[in-house]
């Protein structure tokens, strides 16, 4: 196949600039059994991540007495991609699932729920290019969602090189016939980045264009840092309204049960009646 | 109203007054989870919207039996980590030399108490207090148990609304589980209106559409009666 | 896993001789352990070497067969690499099907190969769209005592280096050299605070397994890299090992090749 020319009159071939984004959307809290979740949209590519727990790990030796164990399940759907993907784990997978749970486990505090586990599936609906950095975006949004205590965000894109000039978030041509294609993730906290979470890269690139893509790469994560907040934010303005807090709550509750416990002194006796 | 605050937001810069949900690194505090922000000049925490239940000694909670052994029962508290209520916590009297599985067998209920955790979060349970007992009769409902708050109310207005205008009995388990006993009916009223207030704690004058919404069904209790 | 227990007890020792600004086995911080590479052990195999660094050991074989070219690749040969963590090389090595650090150690062995453009693809098509030339590449560890990644990738160019493409046996002409125009070198370093430790050994290792490894091609380009390991990468330190690693496999590229030049066949172990 003849590479397409990827790059015409200063535009990319979807029209994009060089350090131009696709659209993103992002939606928190979209499954009703998980207890924390996400539907994101880049581009053509559509992902859905859940989160469940801190939950008891089955079986009992895959616990850690001192930690959380954490599992990151990266799959695609068999409809996702042009030719139907064979379901199930390949090689691609694995090591993606592999690199993306390295990234989210020191941003996780893993140590405040020791023998428990949580579980971070996402499922690439549909597929274009950069799927492994949206599914990152997603999981970490997912994760916020339930509630899992984290030192800050996890944000990722990609950078690609197409026709020697570096470019953000590549999509699927872009990625095909690329020179070099670099995923990258940040820990991104109280709007600032502050390490290097995922890094992997493929391709070609010169030491000074290496140092360039990282700075590239941290533009276009500001950016989508923005609106995580924003799907977070968007699911939960409303609780902002004040109530009672936990603690408070917790010492309330006690006293009104002190109160049910002493009543149901005299209903014993109907206890007993029911039962028999 | 209070702000939103999420991991990683920096939310003091005093660590002596990091609080509940909140870590410190560098000298800074910084949000745990997502949650509201609750700040006064000595302390800052964060009030959890999301999450599972971790236990807490003191916490009242609401379990089942899930295994029995010799010496106690496993109970399923609705939380990543499963309790153990040891028979020498249960209340001697109520003993009386029957075998373990008689005294409470798997799958019945139990309102118990967080004894004590463990390093490795092994819970505790104890059944010796007054709020303790055996869940024989009543209905168990469960709610995300970062919204227990809301259900009680503040200073516990939302439950005692609950219980004067339904004459019911109501115990609130921390894990998010809630015991309801008294006329079935009613216990059905209160349990659609303890999914309202799950679902609009956030809103204005929700107490004001609760007592509403109580009025209108026991209406229609006595009118289907008469 | 027996070996757990070693780990535990070596980590504070160990960390304790980094924080001093030394490592355990006496190495500057960016030194390589001795090199050895043999070519042609395996007679069966098209290509074949023996690495070891240190004593971490690697076999890679190269197989060769004929098959269809991909469809969007139809005049080109097709590279395929595995790896196998056999449990005689390592205590904590389980039997079965490939796990994700084998994995792992596959596709990053693979891209240096691959994006380096080390093997000429072009050159091993039979007849397009219809016939190619399918070159396995096959990573047998035999000793894990750290850095199975980097000495793989020395195996695995130098067995390609040593392969030659068996025309006759499949009768499509004369036998002749892989046309191999790259030298890859992986770099994989250790980051232990704010140290950089190239070339970790097994019970370096012990401190964490916190790893990255960056792979250059002759013209000092980058050509892979992969984070391996749950840790944050301060950005600084990136930079810093982004040329660290570059500079470095200059070097190891020389030694593998002067060891490739009097590595021939039957090639006695000459460790430097």
């Amino acid at each position: 196949m003849e590479k397409p020319k990827l790059i015409v009159d200063g535009k990319r071939l979807d029209g994009r600039g060089f350090e131009e984004l696709r659209p993103i959307k992002i939606e928190a809290g979209v499954l009703k059994r998980a207890d924390g979740s996400c539907y994101l949209e880049m581009g053509k590519n559509k992902i859905i991540a859940a989160v469940y727990g801190p939950r008891e790990v089955h079986p009992r030796h895959l616990q850690d007495p001192s930690k959380a164990v954490i599992r990151y399940r990266y799959n695609m759907a068999p409809f996702s991609v042009e030719e139907r993907k064979k379901p199930g784990p390949d090689r691609r997978s694995v090591e993606i699932s592999k690199v993306s749970r390295e990234a989210l486990e020191p941003v996780i505090m893993k140590e405040l729920f020791p023998r428990s586990g949580i579980d971070v599936f996402v499922e690439v609906l549909q597929a274009d290019a950069g799927t492994r950095t949206a599914c990152l975006n997603a999981a970490s949004v997912a994760l916020i969602d339930a509630g899992v205590a984290m030192r800050g965000m996890i944000t990722a894109v990609a950078v690609a090189k197409v026709d020697g000039q570096l470019v953000l978030d590549p999509m699927k041509e872009e990625d095909n016939y690329g020179e070099a294609d670099v995923p990258i993730a940040f820990l991104i906290r109280n709007g600032r980045i502050e390490a290097i979470a995922l890094l992997q890269m493929d391709g070609r690139l010169t030491l000074e264009e290496t140092r360039r893509a990282i700075e590239l790469a941290k533009k276009g994560v500001m950016q989508i840092y923005k609106l995580q907040r924003e799907a977070i934010m968007r699911k939960y303005m409303r609780e902002g309204e004040d109530y009672e807090g936990s603690a408070e709550a917790a010492e309330v509750a006690k006293e009104l049960s002190e109160n049910e416990g002493g009543s149901e002194k005299e209903g014993g006796q109907s206890e007993q009646e029911v039962k028999e | 109203m209070r702000k939103i605050v999420m991991p990683g937001d920096l939310i003091a810069r005093n660590p002596r007054a990091a609080g509940y949900g909140t870590y410190v690194e560098k000298g800074k505090v910084y949000a745990k989870f997502l949650g509201l922000l609750d700040k006064t000049d000595t302390c800052v925490r964060v009030i959890p919207l999301k999450g599972r239940y971790i236990p807490s000694p003191g916490d009242v909670v609401i379990g089942i039996v899930r295994e029995v052994t010799a010496n106690g029962w496993v109970v399923d508290i609705y939380s990543p980590y499963t309790a153990f209520l040891p028979v020498s916590e249960y209340p001697e009297n109520a003993l009386k030399n029957r075998k373990v599985n008689e005294v409470l067998d798997i799958g019945d209920a139990i309102i118990g108490k967080v004894l004590n955790i463990d390093p490795k979060m092994k819970v505790t349970l104890t059944m010796k207090d007054r709020v303790c007992k055996p869940v024989r009769v009543g209905r168990v409902v469960a709610i995300n148990p970062a919204r227990v708050p809301r259900v009680i109310g503040k200073k516990g207005s939302m439950i005692k609304l609950l219980k004067s205008e339904l004459g019911i009995q109501i115990i609130v388990g921390q894990n998010g589980l809630i015991w309801l006993n008294g006329d079935r009916r009613k216990v059905s009223i209160a349990e659609e209106a303890i999914y309202i207030i799950e679902e609009e704690a956030h809103t204005e004058g929700l107490t004001d559409r609760i007592t509403e919404f109580i009025k209108k069904k026991k209406g229609e209790l006595e009118n289907g009666e008469a | 896993m027996t070996d757990d227990i070693l780990m535990d007890i070596k980590r504070d020792y160990v960390l304790s001789r980094i924080r001093a600004g030394e490592r355990i086995d006496g190495r500057k911080f960016d030194e390589f352990r001795p090199i050895s590479v043999q070519t042609g052990i395996i007679e069966k195999a098209e290509g074949s070497a023996l690495v070891k660094l240190g004593n971490t050991q690697v076999v890679v074989g190269v197989k060769m067969q004929i098959g269809e070219p991909f469809p969007d690749t139809p005049d080109r040969g097709i590279i395929i690499t595995n790896a196998e963590l056999v449990p005689l090389a390592s205590p904590t090595f389980e039997p079965g099907p490939p796990d994700e650090n084998s994995i792992e150690l596959a596709r990053v062995v693979d891209r240096g190969i691959r994006e380096s453009e080390a093997i000429n693809l072009e050159k091993l098509c039979i007849e397009e769209g219809e016939q190619v030339w399918m070159v396995f590449i096959d990573i047998h560890a035999l000793d894990d005592d750290g850095n199975l990644m980097d000495a793989s990738a020395m195996a695995a160019i130098a067995a390609l280096m040593n392969t030659v493409v068996p025309a006759e046996r499949f009768e499509v002409g004369e036998d002749f050299p892989l046309p191999v125009q790259d030298l890859p070198i992986s770099i994989t370093s250790l980051v232990v605070d704010d140290k950089l430790l190239v070339d970790p050994c097994r019970d370096e290792m012990s401190v964490g397994s916190n790893l990255m490894t960056i792979t250059s091609d002759r013209e000092g380009r980058v050509v892979a890299m992969q984070k391996s390991g749950s840790y944050l990468l301060p950005e600084e330190k990136f930079y810093e090992l982004l040329e660290l690693s570059v500079a470095k496999a200059r070097e190891i590229r020389e030694a593998v090749e002067s060891q490739i030049a009097k590595g021939g066949r039957n090639g006695e172990d000459e460790e430097s």
